[in-house]
């Protein structure tokens, strides 16, 4: 136990580490590089660390898994086991199922299944307990990753990443609240901003869209693309609530299509500015 | 070893073993806070001044490690280093359980300043349930590792030995 001591010297001291800390978090959200380049070099400093600690681990996390969610697992290898047979059961089907697709997309002109992607493995949530609507995968700089670029599934928009390191990235779910995307409603094809509806688990487009616009519930909607990092016609979800009625402020609030319920690999759409551009380019 | 090599290799090894052991240790997708924890206990032994600069640079390697605002933990850490150091003053005869429950008040009261200083910054919404669930696990699992972290830290604050002894009531401190 430390002696009793007096206070004198810690008032000044506090304030200038609180005028420290204002003054980092400014020049961070202005976009200050030094400071991003100071966090991405301890993360990959730390990076090998963390790859040997998960290996370690691994062995660990599956014997618990084992013991204490084994009701879960054998519930999941079942539900797999029927959905392989369903789906070899649908195999003659499936051409024509997929001819039928690319009839609906070619109609509304989406062409998202021949985006160049990126494969990546989804490792969990970031370090920290604060890290909701957010998850970390296993590509990064060095896999020509970087930030803003678009996460789908074979469904839709994911989100997009965040925070790229040389070897792993942090993706913002489309769902986290300072998510935005710009979207098109394919019926009506007005353009609108979309927002994370956090903890909703759903998207708000809450601009853009006309008060006197007939929406329909179960209307789908899209990337509306343009000036965004987004290519156009990436699904984004379906409205499941047009607000109809609304005067001014209408909230049209719209179902993820993608859900990340037992997925273990995502696509990154490579920018294909980025495509164009020379590696030193890229930056 | 100087006494700032010693404090620079318990954040160093408080940070690795954040993102590598406590990372995949998670009760409900709870992980232990050892910066936190580490500059809580650097203000109670370090006393004020000390315990907020320990406590101001395990919040920077906190936003370091979890990609959060430059600034943004160490706004949080260093202030609760220094309160926790003015209570040390008070609890200096108190005994072990009642320093627990002291500590985990204070872990508590740390994870929901940082949580909502990062709503106050935009970077995730409140979610009161969820926040006060997250502060109790955190601060149990916290305590749970706090001894051996809080020789750790009184090792590298103190050399072991008492500091801040002011013998002439001037407000000056001394280091041992």
């Amino acid at each position: 136990m430390a002696v009793p001591r007096p206070t004198g010297r810690s008032r000044p001291t506090l304030l200038l580490l609180i005028a420290a800390a204002l003054t980092l978090l400014t020049l961070q959200f202005r976009g200050f590089a030094p400071l991003d380049s100071f966090q991405q070099g301890m993360r990959d400093l730390l990076d090998p660390v963390r790859s040997v600690s998960e290996t370690a681990a691994r062995p660990l996390r599956s014997a618990w898994l084992g013991v204490f969610d084994y009701d879960d697992l054998r519930d999941r290898t079942e539900r797999l086991e029927k959905e392989l047979a369903r789906m070899r059961g649908r195999q003659l089907s499936s051409e024509a199922d997929r001819e039928l697709l690319l009839r609906l997309m070619g109609e509304v002109g989406i062409d998202y299944t021949t985006l160049d992607t990126v494969v990546v493995r989804i490792l969990g949530t970031p370090p920290g307990n604060f890290s909701s609507h957010t998850i970390e995968v296993d590509k990064g700089l060095d896999d020509g990753l970087s930030e803003g670029m678009a996460v789908v599934t074979g469904a839709g928009l994911v989100g997009r990443l965040e925070v790229v390191d040389r070897s792993r990235s942090i993706v913002r779910l489309a769902t986290h609240p300072a998510f935005r995307v710009g979207v098109r409603l394919v019926g009506s094809q007005d353009e609108g901003l979309a927002r994370g509806g956090g903890a909703t688990g759903y998207l708000v487009i809450d601009a853009g869209i006309r008060p006197d616009v007939e929406v329909a519930v179960g209307e789908v909607v899209v990337t509306s693309g343009g000036r965004s990092r987004f290519p156009a016609d990436i699904p984004v979800g379906r409205v499941v609530d047009p607000d109809q009625g609304a005067d001014l402020d209408r909230e049209i609030i719209v179902e993820p299509a993608a859900s990340l319920e037992h997925l273990s690999f995502l696509n990154v759409v490579l920018d294909p500015r980025l495509a164009d551009a020379g590696p030193l380019e890229r930056g | 070893m100087t006494g700032r090599l010693k404090i620079v290799a318990v954040l160093l090894t408080a940070m690795t073993v954040q993102v590598t052991v406590f990372e995949e240790i998670r009760i409900d997708g709870v992980s232990v806070e050892l910066l936190l924890l580490v500059s809580i206990l650097a203000g109670f032994h370090g006393g004020p001044e000390r315990g907020a600069v320990v406590a101001f640079c395990a919040g920077l390697l906190h936003d370091s490690i979890t990609a959060t605002p430059m600034g943004l933990h160490a706004l949080v850490y260093a202030p609760l280093a220094v309160a926790t150091s003015h209570l040390e003053v008070r609890l200096a005869r108190s005994t072990r359980p009642f320093l627990a429950v002291g500590l985990a008040v204070a872990m508590a009261v740390g994870v929901c300043a940082t949580m909502l200083a990062g709503g106050l910054f935009g970077l995730h919404d409140v979610d009161v349930a969820r926040l006060a669930r997250t502060a109790l696990v955190a601060s149990l699992m916290s305590v749970a590792v706090a001894v051996p972290t809080s020789r750790a830290v009184c090792w590298a604050v103190t050399g072991g030995l008492p500091v801040d002894v002011d013998v002439r009531g001037s407000g000056v401190e001394s280091r041992g």
